[in-house]
């Protein structure tokens, strides 16, 4: 591979966003991870790495085979497969592409052999965008490395795997990492250049080399990583005693709970078609008991939370009470929804809309996405204690479509918690967060916890993330 | 069956056509209350049944589908639709009888099949919902006494009705009663609440007549909406590619330009469109609009005679009845014409390029809609249902042309849509040609190439006045109003 240089370039990713003066060689043979704060750059730096954003000065060498694995990329499929779907002017429903389409073109020996390590055989005929964030996430590993690319760049390739496949990726990687014979040739094939944009300084492989800190769109340092690690962890560093979590609203707007389980699920069942996602799961959530639900990829964990927040159409075909109403009796999804706040990878991308941080924050008391009631002056000034506790107070009425994922993200934690709900289903909350919202995330769920008004519903693939308070654990893989 | 707004009296048929009002938003205080304990059955499980239904059902309201034995022995796509989404589903002769309200979201031409059979088995005192009023007015459909017909009209495609809702806000929607068929005077009750339950009142709901909405729905999508569009299209390709210009690019030009500049349309009404040419351009694109309604004003007005007459309706029935003969030979000519067949150039063209190129596009999107509209209030239609027939849907229409062309939107709007679409063409090119000589690639192709953009005060001051006071103008504001009133804060 030639080495890939970047010199002094602005390259321009939207109106309101560009990277500036970015110098950077990366070598053959070395390895690569971008580290940063959410919203430093360090996407936008892995997606020029592939030639993508507009080169406005400097020069820059793309090379011809390199790929991209990043949540921007995951989201174009999805609204590539939005386009494709005709059913607003055919007025047929469209089925949607298959997950194995999504992966011809590849190397078919890689290509089948992922599939086989990954374990996602039986998914690859389903509708790519119904599958779970995981397996979406898989898919798009096993694309990016089946095309034998010279220079590989996975933004946050770990988020959303379960243990097993992160396992399975890590040794993968490694692999790529080597020098590998040739089977026809008998020569060496060359090691692929790897860049990984990593959130959490613990997931670093030990065969990356260096590393490079962004900081408002600038890289602020790069090197090896030995000399790198310190300074970036000082610079990540943050201390946080004083955390609040800013009251609800004082009206009584939402009528109060009569006494009792918020969640009774009587032998739950999902299927499509023949295939069965969970059967026989009988569950029950009283207020006070928090939970942590766990299983690989594609158990249904996202499933069964859809069921209680009512955006899986299955609720109505299970024998399910959610905050006290038995479902389908006549009782609407905002009459629950008032009682919940939610979020999830599927969320943050129906959330497609350009209103200010503020009010995406306040568009959590009526449950909307986007804002359609004006907005209390209470509800005003709840916001704003919000944005000063994310840190983003200095950035209240920016386009909310205009942020980094990872702030899209502490947003819409934000905007769930917001009216201290009865019901908190947190569906991954930590997908895209850097170390330090990471932190501030974990801490504020732990002071929810300890509230006696919410009670806390929480999917998370990392150990490392267990929160004091949750105690009781529903395994997915019980009920496969 | 007769026409039915034929057998009523002038006085009659001038309250019915004048009927189209907005909606107070605490006329919905209830939401779908009215229907809640009601057993809802939708016939037909397309994208606009199916998502229909899950709207209903997240508001509280007992949904199933009923389809065609066949289609459920054979495990059909409207049967997996509603299947999969945890709806029972039964044949007509199962589900009809049990039903409170019946909705009929089948396509406009299996109207007098559908209804004809499921109406024999509604129990007594139901109620039966329309999304167009094609079948009653003119097609005359009588549909038993006791029975209620409402009709409640989305006034976007069905994905938009689901996301929207499923967003906590709601697509604009027409409601509608049958006069004939309310016999307990509760159609208005049973209509607020369907349209409450589907999420339409968050966005502003029009309460209409059945009359009303099929008279003016049209006029104007045979005129403007796809007559005018398809018409525009052919002669402004065949003129650049005579004049020169590389036909890639008079496709590309053509076949996004219409989606282009009735995106300005939607957000500002005829005003704006014309306001993001330069000043010499817009005057170019009013006088050129001018030009056109003098030459199509009668085209317009025949057009509407022949809606009001029936005349249009029994002719295109006849051809129902002929199996189609001539809708199917218009279509197929249409798949064989230039444009049709040449490629979109891999070019780019910037947004204000398809403005500046397109001058002749711009005057005539504006010509066609301002006709469309002062024809159809020159009948006897409310502002608010002519601005919805006609300015309001040309958008939805550019797009379908931007991602399929003429011959494909021509299969995917309704039959009704598409016969007249071909009328209006058929008579328009010819009534175009002696225009069209003296057309140049100034204003279609290669933009007016000024390096003085000056312009004449007065002039543009007139021009300005007369854009910005034009009725359809007037009520748009009013009514993007309503819609936006909502939408502003986001």
């Amino acid at each position: 591979m030639q080495p890939l240089q970047f010199q002094h370039c602005a390259i321009r990713f939207s109106d309101v966003y560009a990277l500036n003066d970015i110098s950077l060689e990366i070598a053959p043979g070395e390895h690569w991870v971008l580290l940063g704060a959410n919203g430093s750059g360090k996407s936008a730096l892995a997606a020029a790495l592939v030639g993508k954003g507009q080169l406005i000065s400097g020069v820059r060498s793309v090379l011809p085979r390199s790929q991209l694995v990043s949540f921007e990329v995951q989201r174009e499929l999805i609204e590539a497969e939005r386009e494709k779907d005709d059913s607003d002017i055919t007025d047929e429903v469209y089925a949607g592409t298959p997950g194995r389409e999504v992966l011809a073109g590849g190397n078919p020996d890689i290509t089948n052999s992922l599939i086989e390590a990954f374990g996602l055989g039986d998914v690859l005929d389903r509708a790519f965008r119904n599958l779970s964030t995981g397996e979406t996430r898989k898919l798009l590993l096993i694309r990016a490395i089946a095309a034998e690319p010279e220079l590989l760049v996975l933004d946050e390739p770990f988020e959303g795997l379960d243990i097993d496949a992160t396992a399975q990726l890590v040794d993968q990687l490694c692999r790529l990492t080597q020098a590998l014979p040739n089977k026809a040739s008998g020569a060496n094939t060359n090691p692929t250049t790897i860049v990984l944009v990593l959130n959490r300084l613990d997931e670093i492989p030990v065969w990356v080399s260096q590393a490079a800190l962004m900081i408002e769109g600038r890289i602020a340092h790069s090197g090896g990583i030995k000399e790198a690690l310190p300074i970036v962890r000082q610079l990540l560093q943050l201390q946080r005693d004083d955390l609040v979590v800013p009251a609800s609203e004082l009206t009584d707007r939402v009528p109060a709970l009569a006494p009792g389980p918020l969640v009774k699920l009587q032998s739950g069942r999902v299927a499509y078609g023949e295939r069965v996602v969970f059967s026989d799961l009988n569950w029950q959530i009283n207020p006070g008991e928090h939970w942590q639900v766990v299983g690989p990829n594609g158990s249904g964990k996202t499933c069964l939370l859809n069921l209680i927040t009512g955006d899986h159409p299955q609720c109505y075909v299970n024998d399910i009470q959610v905050v006290g109403f038995q479902r389908g009796r006549g009782e609407s999804i905002w009459d629950l929804k008032q009682h919940m706040g939610y979020v999830s990878a599927a969320l943050q991308w129906e959330y497609r809309v350009s209103i200010s941080l503020q009010n995406v924050i306040i568009s959590g008391f009526y449950d909307s996405i986007g804002l359609y009631a004006k907005a209390t002056d209470h509800q005003q000034v709840i916001a704003k204690q919000w944005l000063e506790l994310l840190g983003l107070r200095d950035r209240t009425d920016q386009p909310f479509n205009q942020c980094s994922y990872g702030d899209q993200r502490l947003l819409l934690i934000a905007r769930a918690m917001v009216k201290h709900p009865q019901l908190l289903i947190l569906d991954e909350p930590c997908l895209g967060l850097d170390e330090v919202n990471r932190q501030l995330v974990l801490s504020l769920i732990e002071i929810i916890c300890a509230s006696s008004e919410t009670t806390v519903l929480y999917v998370n693939h990392h150990a490392g993330d267990h929160i004091k308070g949750i105690e009781k654990v529903l395994n997915m893989a019980d009920y496969a | 069956m007769a026409n039915y707004f034929n057998s009523l009296s002038l006085r009659e048929q001038l309250a019915q056509l004048g009927k189209c009002e907005f909606m107070n938003p605490s006329e919905f205080a209830d939401g779908a209350n009215y229907l809640k304990g009601k057993k809802l059955v939708v016939v037909g499980c397309g994208a606009q049944g199916l998502n229909q239904g899950l709207n209903l059902r997240d508001s509280g309201l007992d949904v199933s589908y009923t389809l065609r034995a066949s289609a459920i022995a054979e495990k059909r796509q409207s049967w997996k639709n509603a299947t999969e989404n945890g709806f029972t589903v039964g044949t007509y002769d199962e589900l009809i009888p049990t039903a409170d309200l019946v909705l009929n979201l089948t396509p406009d031409k299996q109207h007098t099949a559908v209804v004809g059979e499921i109406v024999p088995l509604m129990k007594k005192d139901s109620c039966l919902a329309y999304s167009h009023g094609f079948n009653i007015v003119e097609e005359g459909m009588q549909v038993r006494e006791d029975i209620t017909v409402i009709m409640v009209a989305p006034k976007c495609p069905g994905t938009e009705v689901r996301e929207e809702y499923k967003r906590g806000f709601g697509v604009p929607t027409l409601i509608a009663v049958h006069e004939n068929n309310d016999p307990r005077g509760e159609g208005l009750a049973l209509a607020k609440a369907y349209a409450a339950g589907t999420g339409g009142h968050k966005a502003g709901v029009l309460m209409s007549s059945f009359i009303a909405e099929v008279k003016s729905d049209l006029m104007g999508e045979q005129t403007i909406l796809c007559g005018m569009l398809q018409t525009g299209s052919l002669l402004c390709f065949d003129k650049m590619v005579a004049q020169g210009v590389d036909a890639g690019y008079a496709a590309k030009l053509v076949q996004y330009g219409w989606e282009t500049v009735t995106e300005a349309l939607k957000h500002g009404g005829v005003t704006n469109m014309l306001d993001r040419l330069s000043n010499p351009a817009k005057i170019k694109a009013y006088d050129l609009a001018e030009e056109l309604k003098v030459i199509m004003r009668p085209l317009y007005e025949k057009h509407m005679d022949d809606i009001m007459s029936g005349h249009f309706s029994r002719t295109m029935m006849e051809d129902w009845a002929n199996d189609d003969l001539n809708l199917l030979g218009w279509r197929k000519e249409t798949g064989e014409s230039a444009f049709e067949k040449t490629a979109a150039a891999d070019v780019e063209i910037t947004d204000q390029e398809y403005f500046d190129h397109g001058i002749l596009m711009v005057a005539m999107v504006k010509a066609g809609v301002e006709l469309a509209y002062e024809t159809m209030v020159s009948a006897g239609i409310k502002e608010e249902s002519a601005y919805y027939e006609s300015l309001h849907e040309t958008p939805l229409i550019a797009n379908t042309i931007a991602r399929k062309k003429l011959f494909e939107m021509n299969n995917t709007i309704s039959d009704t849509a598409e016969y007249g679409c071909y009328l209006y063409n058929h008579a328009c090119l010819p009534l175009l040609g002696d225009f069209m000589k003296t057309i140049d690639t100034d204003v279609i192709g290669r933009g007016l190439g000024l390096n003085d953009f000056s312009v004449d005060n007065q002039r543009l001051i007139e021009v300005n006045d007369d854009l910005r006071s034009h009725s359809v103008e007037n009520i748009g504001k009013v009514l993007r109003g309503y819609m936006g009133s909502m939408k502003k804060i986001v």
